[in-house]
């Protein structure tokens, strides 16, 4: 012990303090987390002094006492704290049996019966009886079971507003308040509505965060039956929430969002929180299905497996491996996609392995590899505390990725300085101070007028630059030439703008980037990213807390799933499998002789299947048809291929053109790990049972390896991650049992020390490199705007996920009901088209139908839609054109006419 | 109001903590993460700043007043516009607006209003005032509002935008035609030193006085406050120079001065005296504070229930404005100070200084906890000093004749002179202004005495202390006098208590005062004050006995639990009625405890 800690006391007996922690911090690291009672105090909320039971007994040297509350109490050298004295045990009871006065003793019938924290109290003071005579009280208030999940019975409230903190310091959302004043106040949400009328996203924090059931949700989450609770990892977006998945027996009764999780610190979204009830929906696949005349019909695991080795064996002798091609699934686990391109490459002997990155951030791995020779974020997405200037390109967050939307709104409405750039005014635009709401598809003309600045204006980091940097003489020269009026014109955002954005983000003493797909899944995809890491040189923004590039990767483990080299040109840890040295390691490690060529990326599967080239392909878990752009050719590929594989959980728009279907299972069925968006490998673990009748994916990659002569060990996570560690490098310290509750995030070295942060002192690459990029116009708009004059631009709703198979079989469904077509006042009128009403809407590829929703979150021209839905198809009309680079189509830039759906009445 | 944790004298320690190794052996740090827990203190902050964004200009506090004054209600509609416009809820919205007496929906048609306070009370008038308006109105459309201060003369009520008292009622059907309200008349007498009653100077004797302050340097004027020993008028008594001091020292380049003329206390109207009568001492005070504390912007919060002071103090901002001392470079110096004056819209609790902030900024004006005080994160997160009008307007006074001239009047530890508001039971009702120390039986005498029997004095607000006749003599205008026999200066109201009036009555009013001025956040004060209404009510109605255990319990809830001093102050009274006035009392108490 030091000589010079400071001290103070707990019933007599000395502890050290830490500086400023609160009273109630300092007694419950010493003295235990029950040792004071609390009622108002969550873990991830401010203190806020409304219980009053938390209160201790201090005694000063003075010898006087102090009754305070120990939650908002700075704790101070010499206190002598009484957690018990009789002044404060008087006082403890006395404030419960006042709250007893105004609540319902139905204790034995009430949902957190026993799993009650007023009821742990009370018991906890020792309360007998209620002397107080009958007063005034609230038990007639009404239960509200409007909404889809979120439940209230606000006679159990006890008013210690716990809830309207999470909405507002967790959540962001506002939702929920107390309304009136005194003993009248209470508990609304929204102007005085019902769950289902009022403006909440039904992230569940307010439940969660309720003592008592007051407010709670459709699952029960609070009951005490449900104690026996697996922490496993969400499988929707690439934030990686961990989860307290209670059971029972192989029924999933609730989740809750544990508040030890790094990455998500007791919250998460409806869809973490509350969709998953997919997981034994009726429609869940549960046999293998063979297609036999056009129809499908059940067959034992036993038959497909040989159907599948024999159909294999056959196309790779007669047509050669290259025939055959594999689709892995970001949704799968890590090992699951290591298995998979282990099959292809060393069972089948091919590099045609691609996956659904492909279609979303493949140009972020290529464009930060070319700049900064890896394909990951830097830093964390906890570093937004740290930094002083977040930057938003082409994301929106708290739709997409709502737990961190929700935390970057919370530094947004503090104040930090937010720039967004997105044709969109997303959530997060609204609270922003430069939104440069661009065209769509000019992000290179933006981001190049934001670079000119920074140089023109003298707000380059030249030390950085000199010491880090290559290319940069060049790169200036070109930057220097740069037309501002033509890209104003271009972008459509004035150079004034850019010019303010540029310069906040060039000053912050630290400033970090986020993107998304808005930057990626353009024609000039890739040359974004780069500008991006580029933006970031320019101004040192490169390896310490607070900066950085940092992609919010869409799928829970679409890093993961490009980290064990699901890529036609890269192995297993981002090894170039073209190279001679490195194919020799992968040969010797996998004990087979591999090909030197690179593989198809998943378009120019389409295209060879159109050739008749392509004889085979396994998909995992991939809705192509309903996802990849321009559905009619994705149709025409798959029809063109002999033998399509399918392993999926539910019957999908892609799985009516397969020849077989393999029935797999969800991620609660199953043990592995995720890796998120910050390189966070995270453990998966296995909830309950696969549904009678499936597999796990990993398991059917095993049966089909062995099957097919490979033999390849049986599927545990510890043993699949222990062959994965010694492969690829940078997982060299990762065992199964390290990653515990949190996990690591990689680069991991092998004594188990993980990297919050990367290229701190050098690039992967040595230096960073700086290229220019001239602006240029996607084809799509090249050709065809003069006829289709209208710029579509695609996205995401909160309530969905992607295609939608597995939100739209649980409740969200209720909440949103359909994909919607955003139309400017503007534009609408001009067509003559009104809220609600049915737009025919057309490009070059086809027409879909959709109803129009008039708002001004766009601007005139443009219009926004989803593909959630299957029922309206939008990919139907989606572009050909991808990234110049790394082939990631642009889905964000679609040339549409539009029109009212009702017969138009002729001019004559 | 005062800070409200409970001190008390116990024994003294007898050694000092010392850490034995030995003590600790079977000792496991607790891991028990608590995400926030540790780091800083905070409130809810995201309101705060979101407000902050628009600033004063486009305060939303009041929005809401404008909205109500144009269409007497705010609609579904009003609150999404304002939602998308500060970037809120419209829960944030609802749930503030319905806190205010003037503001929630069940106002509307409230076309006249009768006061309700405590001096109106005492006097008796309100009944027969309500008679005479009930045949001017129909019942739905009386509301009330709690202390006009008019208590030198009650019959008090408040009819369009205007305060009327004393015999004005018997003109009603005069009034209702042409709306011309008599200024009211009450005595005004410094017995000592006139600090705050002397004569203030013209326009042009503002100028010259703030040309001079603003010649020395802003530390200069910052000492001869703290010289003075100013203390705090609104009740707590804290040194005005450390409060000015602390501000000073936050570095930030927005700080705040915010006058506090939400002067709640029934039967208190010395503040309403200053803004009507010394609007220029209290304005020439914010700039002085302003100069020393390192503030460019001042809000005063001028509560509903007084109409004219706000009239006031806004013609004598146009004056200031006028003669340029206001905007930036305030007569040609550096020194920068914009003024915005807003009215509240009733809500005793917007007093207490947390409240205060909280309701400038459109949230819900509940107490914030402390850590962190307004100097440190104050209004929209800023450095804030908010004191009190009388404070305030003491500063022109120590500028111009020193801080140690001040000092030497009153007592060592409470300097200066102090202002009682004296109701209608006195001969001569009205303001005193007094050295601190004066005898109170001195300030009864040069009142004339009263009119009527009285048996005790509520001294300093609802949350004082009741002086019964026995204790008078004791007692001197000061802080410590007061504190040392068991009562509270506070803010120096004097409300007499007639013979005639029941003391359980007076606690049953002073119960349902602060269960309805109870801002319902922490547990003791949200359901104290209502039990407490509910037991006096029932003893008076039902004959019921109270429990003298449970009662006692229940103001031990609410001096410990409490977390402000409106929760923590209702039971000095009680006690002091239950201890000088327990004769009268007996029969609503029972001394046995059926708890046990």
């Amino acid at each position: 012990m030091h000589l010079k800690m400071k001290l103070a006391s707990i019933n007599q007996k000395p502890y050290p303090i830490k500086e400023g922690e609160t009273i109630l911090a300092f007694v419950r690291r010493h003295a235990g987390k029950n040792k004071v009672p609390t009622l108002c105090d969550a873990p991830n909320l401010d203190p806020f002094g409304a219980c009053r039971v938390c209160s201790v007994d201090v005694e000063l040297d003075n010898g006087s006492v102090r009754t305070v509350a120990a939650c908002h109490t700075p704790m101070q050298e010499g206190y002598r704290i009484l957690t018990h004295s009789e002044n404060i045990n008087r006082l403890r009871k006395n404030i419960i049996e006042l709250v007893l006065t105004d609540h319902p003793l139905d204790c034995l019938t009430c949902e957190v019966n026993g799993n009650c924290e007023l009821q742990t109290v009370a018991a906890q003071v020792g309360i007998r009886d209620v002397r107080y005579p009958d007063g005034a009280n609230h038990l007639e208030r009404q239960k509200d079971h409007s909404h889809p999940y979120m439940t209230s019975d606000l006679s159990k409230c006890i008013n210690c507003y716990r809830c309207v903190r999470a909405c507002d310091e967790v959540q962001g959302e506002f939702v929920l308040n107390m309304t009136g004043r005194g003993f009248d106040a209470h508990i609304i949400k929204g102007a005085n509505q019902s769950f289902s009328e009022s403006q909440c996203v039904s992230c569940g924090a307010c439940a969660q965060a309720c003592p008592t059931s007051a407010i709670s949700d459709v699952y029960q989450s609070k009951s005490v039956a449900l104690q026996e609770k697996t922490r496993t990892v969400c499988t929707y977006c690439g934030v990686g929430c961990n989860l307290d998945i209670a059971v029972e027996g192989d029924k999933v009764l609730s989740i809750q969002a544990p508040y030890d999780a790094e990455v998500n610190h007791g919250h998460t979204c409806l869809k973490g929180r509350y969709a998953f009830r997919f997981y034994n929906h009726p429609e869940r696949l549960r046999s293998p299905l063979i297609k036999r005349d056009g129809i499908f019909e059940e067959a034992t695991w036993e038959e497909a497996y040989d159907l599948i080795a024999h159909k294999l064996l056959h196309f790779k002798q007669e047509f050669g491996p290259d025939s055959i091609a594999g689709i892995s699934s970001s949704r799968c686990t890590n090992e699951e996609n290591y298995l998979m391109q282990k099959f292809i490459r060393a069972v089948i002997g091919t590099n045609n392995i691609d996956g659904c990155a492909r279609v979303c951030h493949s140009p972020t791995a290529l464009g930060l590899q070319r700049t900064f020779g890896t394909g990951a974020a830097t830093n964390s997405v906890a570093d937004m505390e740290l930094t002083d200037c977040m930057m938003i390109i082409g994301a929106n967050p708290t739709d997409a990725h709502p737990v961190t939307g929700a935390r970057m709104k919370q530094q947004a409405m503090k104040g930090k300085t937010l720039i967004v750039i997105d044709p969109r005014k997303t959530e997060l635009a609204r609270y922003a101070q430069h939104h440069l709401q661009l065209r769509p598809g000019t992000n290179v003309a933006v981001l190049n007028m934001m670079m000119y600045y920074i140089i023109a204006d003298d707000l380059v980091n030249n030390d950085f630059v000199d010491q880090r940097t290559e290319g940069y003489q060049d790169f200036r020269a070109e930057i220097l030439q740069l037309d501002l009026q033509k890209m104003e014109a271009i972008s459509g955002v004035a150079a004034t703008q850019v010019r303010a954005a540029a310069h906040a983000y060039a000053k912050a003493p630290n400033a970090m980037s986020f993107h998304g797909l808005g930057v990626t899944e353009h024609s000039q995809g890739t040359f974004a990213v780069m500008q991006i890491a580029q933006l970031a040189m320019l101004t040192g923004n490169i390896g310490r807390p607070g900066v950085g590039v940092n992609p919010l990767r869409g799928q829970n483990n679409v890093q993961g799933m490009a980290d064990m080299g699901v890529q036609p040109h890269q192995g297993a840890g981002y090894l170039d499998v073209t190279h001679p040295e490195i194919r020799k390691k992968y040969e010797a490690f996998y004990g087979v002789d591999l090909p030197a060529h690179v593989g198809y990326k998943i378009p120019e599967m389409y295209d060879a299947a159109i050739a008749g080239r392509l004889k085979a392909m396994w998909i995992i878990g991939e809705d192509l048809v309903q996802t990849d752009p321009n559905t009619q050719k994705v149709i025409q590929a798959l029809e063109q291929t002999d033998f399509v594989i399918l392993q999926e959980l539910f019957m999908t728009e892609t799985a009516k053109y397969a020849d077989v279907i393999l029935p797999a299972s969800s991620f609660l069925e199953k043990s592995g790990t995720f890796t998120n968006g910050e390189r966070r490998v995270q453990r998966v673990n296995q909830v309950i049972s696969p549904l009678p009748g499936t597999k796990p994916d990993g398991q059917i990659m095993v049966e089909i390896m062995n099957r097919m002569g490979y033999p390849q060990p049986d599927y545990t996570p510890d043993g699949m991650l222990e062959e994965i560690c010694q492969i690829v490098p940078f997982f060299a310290g990762i065992t199964w049992e390290n990653l515990g509750k949190n996990g690591k995030q990689w680069p991991v070295a092998p004594d188990g020390q993980d990297s919050k942060i990367i290229h701190v002192d050098t690039f992967k690459r040595g230096k960073g490199a700086f290229h220019y990029h001239d602006f240029a116009e996607s084809q799509e708009i090249v050709m065809y705007s003069e006829e289709y004059p209208y710029i579509l631009t695609t996205n995401r709703e909160l309530e969905h996920y992607n295609c939608g198979t597995m939100t739209r079989r649980t409740k969200n469904v209720e909440i949103l009901t359909e994909d919607v077509l955003l139309i400017h006042p503007y534009d609408a009128e001009e067509n003559g088209i009104a809220d609600g009403d049915m737009v025919s809407m057309e490009s070059a590829r086809g027409q879909i139908e959709v109803k129009a929703r008039v708002s001004e979150d766009i601007k005139p021209g443009i219009l926004s839609s989803t593909f959630h839905f299957p029922e309206i198809m939008m990919n139907m009309i989606t572009s050909n054109e991808s990234d110049s680079e790394a082939l990631c189509p642009e889905y964000k830039v679609v040339a549409v006419r539009i029109r009212k759906s009702e017969p138009v009445m002729s001019d004559v | 109001m005062k800070v409200c944790e409970a001190v008390k004298t116990v024994r003294k320690w007898q050694n000092t903590i010392e850490y034995k190794p030995e003590d600790h052996a079977n000792d496991s740090e607790n891991l028990y993460l608590d995400v926030k827990a540790g780091s800083t203190f905070f409130m809810s902050k995201n309101i705060s700043y979101l407000s902050a964004r628009r600033g004063l200009e486009d305060n939303l506090f009041q929005r809401y007043g404008e909205l109500v004054d144009d269409q007497g209600i705010i609609s579904t509609q009003d609150l999404e516009k304002l939602a998308e416009d500060f970037l809120v809820g419209t829960a944030s919205l609802y749930g503030t607006t319905t806190f205010y007496d003037f503001l929630k929906p069940e106002n509307q048609g409230k076309k006249i209003y009768i006061c309700n306070g405590s001096a109106c009370l005492c006097a008796g008038t309100q009944s027969s005032l309500k008679s005479t308006v009930l045949k001017h109105f129909a019942a739905s459309e009386i509301g009330e509002m709690c202390c006009l201060g008019r208590c030198h003369e009650n019959s008090a009520f408040h009819y369009q935008g205007k305060n009327y008292s004393g015999d004005a009622f018997s003109e009603i059907d005069e009034i209702m035609l042409n709306r011309k309200p008599k200024p009211d008349q009450y005595v005004v007498e410094a017995l000592g030193e006139p600090v705050l009653t002397q004569s203030t100077s013209d326009i042009d004797g503002i100028v010259s006085a703030f040309q001079k302050i603003l010649e020395r340097p802003s530390l200069d004027v910052l000492d001869e406050i703290k010289k003075s020993g100013l203390r705090g008028r609104g009740g707590a008594g804290f040194p005005m120079g450390m409060k000015l001091e602390f501000c000073r020292n936050m570095v930030d380049d927005v700080k705040f001065i915010i006058c506090n003329a939400d002067e709640g206390d029934p039967g208190a109207f010395s503040d309403r005296y200053l803004l009507e009568k010394r609007p220029y001492s209290v304005l020439m005070g914010m700039l002085i504070a302003a100069y020393a504390s390192g503030a460019r912007y001042g809000v005063i919060y001028i509560r509903g229930e007084y109409p004219e002071s706000v009239e006031a103090i806004e013609m004598a901002l146009k004056g200031l404005r006028k003669s340029g001392l206001t905007g930036k470079n305030i007569l040609n110096s550096d020194f920068e100070f914009h003024f915005k004056v807003i009215k509240a819209q009733g809500s005793y609790i917007c007093g207490e200084e947390t409240a205060l902030i909280n309701s400038i900024e459109g949230q819900r004006p509940e107490v914030r906890t402390r850590p962190p005080y307004p100097a440190q994160f104050g209004l929209f997160g800023k450095p804030t000093t908010v004191s009190n009008v009388e404070t305030l307007a003491s500063l022109p006074y120590i500028l111009k004749y020193g801080g140690e001239v001040y000092n030497k009047i009153g007592t060592a530890q409470s300097s200066g002179t102090k202002l009682l508001s004296l109701d209608s039971h006195f001969k001569r009702a009205g303001i005193y202004e007094v050295d601190m120390g004066t005898p109170l039986m001195q300030v009864i005498e040069a009142a004339g005495g009263f009119k009527t029997g009285i048996k005790a004095l509520h001294i300093g607000g609802p949350l004082g202390g009741l002086v019964p006749l026995s204790k008078i003599p004791d007692l001197c205008i000061d802080f410590e006098s007061f504190r040392q026999h068991g009562f509270l200066l506070g803010h120096a109201s004097v409300i007499a208590i007639p013979e005639s009036m029941p003391m359980i009555n007076y606690l049953g009013h002073l119960f349902e005062f602060a269960a309805h001025e109870s801002c319902g956040k922490c547990f003791p004060c949200r359901l104290g004050t209502k039990r407490g209404e509910e037991l006096i009510k029932k003893s008076i109605t039902e004959g019921y006995k109270i429990d003298m255990t449970l009662f006692d319990d229940l103001l031990h809830t609410l001096e410990q639990g409490s977390l402000c001093a409106h929760g923590g102050g209702i039971p000095l009274p009680v006690r002091n009625a239950l201890h000088y006035f327990s004769d009268e009392m007996n029969k609503n108490f029972s001394a046995n405890s059926n708890a046990s």
